[in-house]
């Protein structure tokens, strides 16, 4: 903790001033100390340089010298140098002989012996050897330059043969001394002086100006850390400052500038990113919609390449996602009937009403009924940037069709038939055309019994339609089964007696009472029975019989009729079902009479049941519970 | 003349078998009946009535099925056939129009309109 403490400490702002001013103080030394080397540096090229151009002034006055003096002795005899000129050059040569002059001459014959040598002090040992052979041995002017061993000097040879008839007769060798340029020299110091105080004025001026810019800049740096803009006041004062000022405004500004726009554009960013959060959270929510859809759906671009494909189309088409997605529609789907349909589509006008076609899958979705439409996804009127084809499972629909076409054709059947047979013997008996008495009076009970027919049907559709719609109420009542049964058995005893069928009652000494809707259970008991009566030959008997057991009324209709074969029973309550036996079809029937007794028993809680053996009889069971009457006592 | 025409009447409704036989014997022609599609099959080929009234609804073989297998026959021998339907369908329509000789009579028609148009297809004046 305490190192810790320590470390910290010097991060606050009182404690934080010293060292940081001992660290800009010790960046200036540094850039002090790189000016006063550059200085150092420069003033070093610079007196270089200067005594650099001298020398070679220096040089090229002693080379016109020397060779404007060996031209000059090579142009006498070399006899002469031996005899009569001889003293006369020695002592010309000696007038030249200082510290800046000749140092040395010698004149060869063509032996290389010299005749003339003329060399103050001990000169001659100085000279190289391979300087002096290849003076004597060049056949034109030689120069050459050589440092002397003992004392150092710099020496300039320059040697010339002496032509004599076309014949070399001898060589002029002459030394001159090269003095180097000293730059502390006194004529040089001046000079040196005012280039070392001017760089130094330079220098400092500079110094300043760097200094003074940075400092500046720092400021303006520290501001834009602490986000304050302002500016110090001493700064305006600073004649540095002032030259650098506008500068700095302008790249305030434009650092201002920038700023903004950074702030801006995070700001803008940082939307952005929650933007795509929240689009990409939606885009993986629509997916997963689209994908627990009970329908196919295909997204493809304008070029048909798809786009998306949902779990449904997948499955139905028996494909993987990365089979199709990317790829063109026409590689993908192998159907025709739908790449059909979406060229025709495509013909027609984007902003009309969708069409649709009907499909199937017969290997992957044998039996089943597809439908196809499609619709363009638009950003703006007439602007499309896809397509959304759609494949729906219509064959529950199809098959709801059917029924209902079946049905209604089913209806118009059974109400026409009756209706044509009472109008038809109505006409007859109206245009007079039967006179007979006993034909009258069959007609009319034709038109009578036709008439009932149409009544019960009716009366049957009207209650199929409150079951379908749910409306069917029962208005239940207490129910005494001894008027009931009376009541059911009323209306076939007529049509027994004419079919000379027999109908045995098997009835308690005490009838149960029963909480029901009488009329309903009445009809549904009616229907039973006039089963019994249409499909029980002549001479036939029928058996009814109502018994009270483990809590159930059970009304029981047997008969010894033709019969319902086994393959038949599973059905007869279905609606519409009619059996194809014969014996069954020709006797009128709408199919409805056992569809609507069931749903009156099971409206009741009851239950109802079958035994029957073809050409033998049936026997019907209906129980209905009585434990609703016995609440009803309570 | 009327007397040599035979009309078959096939209806598995006894009530229309029997008004309708009532009918047409009284203006004098020879009536035969069937009670469903097969039946009737049996007795064209065999009986080759002038006439034949079929409902279309009935078992075992239905009058749509009855008067396709038939129509081919009328190349040779025509008849009238006459479909008495309840069906309100267009298709209803379309077929029978296909078929040759072929009228149909919706439900619930007039026995004296039926008598009408045998009559003028037989070329019978009253």
């Amino acid at each position: 903790m305490r190192m810790k403490y320590s470390f910290f400490a010097p991060r606050s702002k009182g404690d934080g001033t010293q060292p940081r001013m001992r660290t800009i103080k010790m960046r200036l030394s540094w850039i002090g100390m790189s000016l006063l080397l550059l200085l150092i540096i420069v003033t070093f090229l610079f007196s270089k340089m200067l005594t650099r151009q001298e020398e070679e002034s220096k040089i090229q006055n002693l080379r016109s010298n020397g060779i404007h003096l060996v031209n000059l002795i090579a142009l006498f005899p070399i006899k002469d140098f031996e005899t009569a000129k001889r003293d006369f050059l020695l002592r010309t040569l000696s007038e030249y002989t200082s510290q800046e002059g000749l140092i040395y001459l010698f004149i060869h014959d063509n032996t290389g012996k010299p005749i003339i040598s003329f060399a103050p002090g001990n000169t001659s040992s100085q000279i190289p050897e391979h300087v002096k052979m290849q003076s004597l041995f060049t056949m034109g002017l030689a120069e050459q330059s050589f440092k002397t061993a003992v004392s150092g000097e710099i020496v300039y040879e320059f040697a010339k043969p002496i032509f004599e008839r076309g014949e070399k007769a001898g060589t002029v060798r002459l030394g001159l001394r090269f003095r180097p340029v000293a730059i502390l020299s006194l004529q040089h110091i001046s000079i040196l002086a005012m280039i070392i105080f001017s760089l130094f004025a330079v220098l400092i001026l500079g110094y300043y100006g760097i200094v003074m810019s940075l400092k500046r800049l720092r400021t303006l740096h520290e501001n834009f850390k602490r986000n304050d803009m302002d500016l110090p006041t001493d700064m305006t004062s600073d004649i540095s400052a002032r030259h650098v000022m506008p500068m700095i405004d302008d790249l305030e500004q434009s650092l201002s500038q920038i700023q903004d726009k950074l702030n801006q554009i995070k700001t803008i960013n940082s939307e952005l990113t929650s933007k795509l959060g929240v689009t990409t959270f939606e885009k993986n929510q629509i997916m997963k919609i689209l994908d627990s859809i009970n329908f196919g759906i295909i997204i493809t671009d304008m070029h048909n390449n798809v786009g998306h494909i949902n779990g449904y189309m997948l499955k139905l088409l028996n494909k993987k996602r990365e089979e199709i997605i990317d790829r063109p529609l026409e590689e993908t789907l192998n159907h025709d009937d739908i790449l059909s349909f979406i060229s025709t589509q495509e013909i027609l006008d984007q902003d009309g009403p969708a069409n649709h076609k009907e499909i199937t899958f017969p290997d992957l979705a044998p039996g089943e009924t597809f439908q196809v439409s499609s619709s363009y996804m638009q950003v703006s009127e007439r602007n499309p940037i896809g397509k959304m084809i759609f494949v729906k499972n219509i064959t529950h629909e199809k098959l709801a069709e059917e029924s209902r076409h079946g049905f209604i054709a089913h209806i118009a059947h059974e109400l026409l038939t009756p209706l044509t047979n009472i109008k038809s013997y109505s006409e007859m008996l109206i245009d007079g055309e039967i006179q007979d008495p006993d034909v009258q009076k069959e007609f009319y009970n034709t038109i009578n019994e036709e008439t009932n027919r149409l009544s019960l049907l009716v009366q049957n559709l009207l209650n199929i339609s409150k079951i379908e719609m749910g409306s069917l109420t029962i208005n239940r009542g207490l129910v005494r089964t001894d008027w009931f049964v009376d009541g059911c058995l009323a209306p076939i005893e007529a049509s027994a007696l004419d079919k000379n069928i027999t109908i045995e009652k098997k009835l308690p000494e005490t009838f149960p009472m029963l909480m029901a809707d009488k009329e309903l259970l009445k009809a549904a008991i009616i229907n039973i029975l006039g089963n019994a009566l249409k499909y029980t030959p002549e001479s036939g008997k029928i058996t009814f019989s109502i018994t009270e057991q483990d809590g159930y009324i059970v009304f029981e209709v047997i008969d010894t009729g033709y019969g319902i074969a086994t393959e038949d029973i599973p059905h007869i309550f279905d609606k519409f079902y009619r059996s194809d036996n014969p014996l069954v079809t020709k006797q009128t029937g709408s199919g409805l009479g056992l569809s609507i007794t069931s749903d009156i028993v099971y409206l009741h809680n009851g239950e109802i049941g079958v035994e029957s053996e073809l050409g033998k009889g049936s026997h019907f069971t209906i129980r209905i519970p009585k434990e609703e009457y016995q609440i009803g006592k309570e | 003349m009327a007397k040599s025409k035979k009309i078959l009447i096939i209806d598995d409704e006894a009530p229309i078998r029997r008004v309708l036989e009532l009918k047409l014997k009284s203006r004098g022609y020879e009536v035969i009946m069937a009670t469903d599609g097969e039946e009737g099959l049996n007795l064209i080929k065999s009986q080759e009535p002038d006439v034949v009234i079929s409902d279309i609804n009935m078992p075992r073989l239905d009058g749509e099925t009855l008067c396709k297998m038939v129509n081919p026959s009328k190349k040779t021998r025509s008849f009238l056939t006459i479909i008495m339907t309840s069906r309100i369908s267009p298709d209803e329509r379309l077929w029978v129009s296909e078929m040759d000789d072929t009228v149909f009579m919706e439900k619930p028609f007039s026995p004296s309109k039926l008598l009408e148009c045998i009559d003028h297809y037989l070329g019978i004046q009253r």
